[in-house]
């Protein structure tokens, strides 16, 4: 009888630590789960702001180019011979050589 | 005990049944939201947060030669309207016309409409973008679109061309090469979050559209300015109705700048007569008149039916032939033929003429390139008129022997002259030198390309020795020299044809000079063509010194080294001229100067500050480079003690 009874708690105790193992085996793959949960969403999150990133970024680099171009457009009108004559006519009071003014030399 | 297991058991049993009814419950309703409706519901769902976002193409930039910007593409913002959407389209109206400046009854039109969609301004200014967009009217938008700017304004107009409100080239090189020069368009799948704020996750590559071609012309912007600035002074002065001018390199067929008087602006093509649009150098034909007489030349001198020296008599001036009497503006006895072009001697011309069969001269019309489209890439070209030998009466021969009767576009006239100038081939013409992609790739190159040969160079340098004379003191083109080059050209007044009462109006003439410098070695080949003067209106008058001061600043721009250079300002030509040292002292000789110096090959202005520098006088005659000294170099100073120079061009 002694012997019976000390047999049953040894596999009572035995069915314990295995149920405990089973516990702390389901926990961690919750937790895992959960990680996985948490690593998608931060990932999902993480996606939208380079999203917005990179739609402000597109905007600007957009924006600039634009810019660039407006500018060299600027710059070729203020350049263009006709203007370029009438300033250095009017506000520098340049004339065009006379004949014997230029010299070309090789 | 064991009835409280069983209560235990039952309570698991019933809870896990309920969560197993609830998992079940959640897994058809995912079944049925996924599976049977998922189509439909990510289709409303994409609706709501994802958006196509369309690149519409961006147009290459036009550049010159030397990459001076012509045309240049924008974004510009259009404003359209859904009138449907619009509230209290009367309070609106009046607002909208204010900030887009436009007729109220114009706005009215366009709210009034019946359609989803209509556009009430496109391509505005940035002004009025922001005037719009402070309204802050809902039914009211923008739309980006790309927008055409021709920074140079009305230069070139007629050669550039512009597009219309979609960006499709319409005119000029715009249109030529319309498909090289349009990007291409893209479009993208865009999310945007609940604020309408756009999140670029995806699609972010396909937003890499690359833009249209560059094209670089062959037109130079400093002598384009050149020359529209003497064709109006020109054609103000003369009171003409129109004018072109159109310069070549003559051994490629680059043209390097082409202006057609009235000037058009590109920038305002809508609020210009269609017209004003035209190309008339490419485009329209005309009745060359004298400066035709160079092509008769070239054809009796290639057929060996006439040498230079042969003289024809010219009827002082009055010449009944085919039942009509020739004139010339001056009377003469007997010429050579090479005074017959110097003169420019219609009746002498109408004799070579005669010495040759009219298929002949045909031949040699058609060889030049008259009668057919040079090849020039820009669109509309015209063939010109040239009728068939067999249709020629014999007062058509003696008229297209001084360029009556014919027409002939510009381009064509001048390219027959690129082939005198350069040896006697035909060449194609070209204002497009390549097509550069947004990568850089080349994608078109225009190399210069050969016609045929029309006459040899034998031939060639005669006439244009003969083309010479034209521009020299008794020639009717001496107005045209350019002072330091030989210039080689021909003068034409030209009859215009009276549409109404037919035959020629007497009143109503073209006045032209085209010509090439250096005549030897040229660098250009310009015509300059004035449409009804009513000053003046002969071409060696109005015409040749236009030629002058743009052959003069061209060259200048060119850098070309004068052949015969200037004599330093207060010595005319020719001149007998004694220069003294600079401290004034009459010196025979610098001391240590042991035998004469060698002035041999020196030009005019080096002769001068070499005879300075070594303080030496000397005595300089004629024109040009040193051919001749006395004392001859190296031999001794003689009693005479100056040295006298000869100079020739």
């Amino acid at each position: 009888m002694g012997y019976d009874s000390a047999q049953e708690a040894r596999v009572r105790g035995k069915r314990q630590k295995r149920g405990m193992q089973n516990i702390f085996v389901m926990i961690i793959l919750g937790l895992c789960f959960i990680s996985m949960a948490l690593l998608q969403v931060w990932l999902r999150l993480q996606a939208v702001h380079l999203g917005y990133v990179l739609s402000t970024t597109t905007k600007l680099q957009k924006q600039l180019k634009q810019e660039n171009r407006e500018l060299r457009l600027e710059l070729a009108t203020l350049t263009s011979p006709e203007l370029l004559e009438r300033m250095a006519r009017l506000r520098l009071g340049l004339r065009v050589p006379e004949k014997g003014q230029v010299v070309v030399v090789p | 005990m064991r009835r409280g297991l069983k209560a235990v058991r039952f309570r698991l049993g019933l809870t896990s049944a309920i969560f197993l009814m609830m998992f079940l419950a959640v897994g058809l309703r995912a079944f049925q939201l996924q599976i049977l409706q998922g189509e439909k519901l990510m289709r409303l769902g994409e609706r709501q947060h994802l958006q196509e976002w369309i690149i519409l193409p961006r147009r290459g930039s036009m550049l010159d030669r030397s990459g001076e910007p012509l045309a240049i593409s924008l974004e510009a913002q259009s404003v359209y309207v859904r009138p449907q959407r619009l509230k209290k389209p009367e309070v609106v109206a009046p607002r909208l016309a204010r900030a887009l400046d436009m007729s109220l009854s114009q706005v009215r039109r366009s709210l009034n409409r019946k359609k989803p969609f209509v556009w009430l301004k496109r391509q505005v200014t940035p002004r009025e973008a922001k005037g719009v967009r402070a309204l802050r009217l809902s039914g009211v938008g923008m739309y980006y679109e790309p927008k055409r700017y021709y920074p140079q304004g009305r230069l070139a107009g007629q050669v550039i061309g512009f597009v219309g409100s979609d960006s499709q080239g319409l005119e000029g090189v715009e249109r030529y090469y319309d498909t090289y020069f349009r990007g291409e368009s893209g479009s993208s799948v865009i999310e945007r979050d609940g604020l309408g704020r756009m999140v670029m996750a995806q699609g972010v590559g396909e937003l890499d559209i690359p833009p249209g071609a560059n094209i670089h012309m062959t037109l130079d912007i400093t002598i384009q300015h050149l020359v529209e600035k003497q064709l109006e002074t020109a054609i103000i002065k003369s009171r003409a109705k129109a004018g072109v001018a159109l310069m070549v390199e003559p051994f490629t067929g680059e043209v390097l700048a082409l202006a057609n008087y009235p000037f058009f602006n590109p920038n305002r093509f809508a609020r210009l007569p269609s017209h004003r649009w035209r190309n008339r150098a490419v485009t329209d034909s005309y009745e060359p008149g004298s400066t035709f007489k160079a092509i008769l030349a070239a054809a009796a001198l290639e057929e060996g039916i006439v040498g230079k020296e042969d003289i024809f008599y010219c009827e002082y001036g009055r010449y009944a032939f085919g039942g009509k009497v020739i004139h010339d503006t001056k009377r003469h006895g007997w010429l050579p033929f090479s005074k017959i072009i110097e003169y420019s001697s219609n009746i002498g011309a109408v004799k070579v003429a005669e010495k040759m069969k009219k298929e002949k001269y045909f031949q040699y019309i058609q060889k030049f390139g008259f009668g057919q489209t040079t090849g020039i890439d820009l669109p509309g070209e015209a063939n010109g008129l040239v009728r068939r030998p067999s249709r020629w009466s014999r007062m058509d021969l003696a008229a297209h022997a001084f360029g009556q009767g014919i027409g002939v576009t510009p381009i064509q006239l001048v390219m027959a002259y690129a082939a005198i100038a350069n040896g006697g081939i035909l060449m194609r013409p070209y204002v497009v030198q390549r097509v550069v992609g947004p990568r850089g790739e080349v994608l078109l190159t225009n190399q210069p390309r050969i016609v045929r040969r029309v006459i040899s160079e034998k031939t060639a340098r005669v006439l244009t020795s003969i083309l010479k004379k034209v521009v020299r003191e008794g020639g009717t083109g001496v107005k045209a020299g350019v002072e330091g080059f030989q210039v080689a050209g021909k003068t034409g007044t030209a009859q215009k044809a009276d549409l109404i009462y037919g035959g020629y109006a007497p009143e109503k003439k073209v006045v032209s000079f085209i010509g090439f410098v250096p005549a030897d070695d040229p660098r250009l080949v310009l015509l300059v063509l004035l449409d009804e003067p009513q000053d003046k209106a002969y071409g060696g008058l109005a015409a040749a010194p236009v030629f002058r001061k743009i052959a003069r600043g061209t060259l200048r721009h060119l850098r070309a080294m004068p052949e015969n250079p200037e004599p330093p300002p207060g010595i005319a030509a020719g001149d007998l001229i004694r220069v003294k040292p600079k401290n004034g002292k009459r010196l025979k000789r610098a001391e240590g100067v042991s035998g004469v110096p060698d002035f041999l090959g020196l030009s005019m202005r080096e002769a001068i500050t070499k005879a300075r520098d070594m303080k030496l006088q000397v005595e300089i005659q004629g024109n040009g480079y040193v051919v001749r000294q006395s004392p001859t170099p190296g031999s001794n100073w003689g009693k005479r003690g100056t040295l006298a120079l000869t100079l020739q061009g």
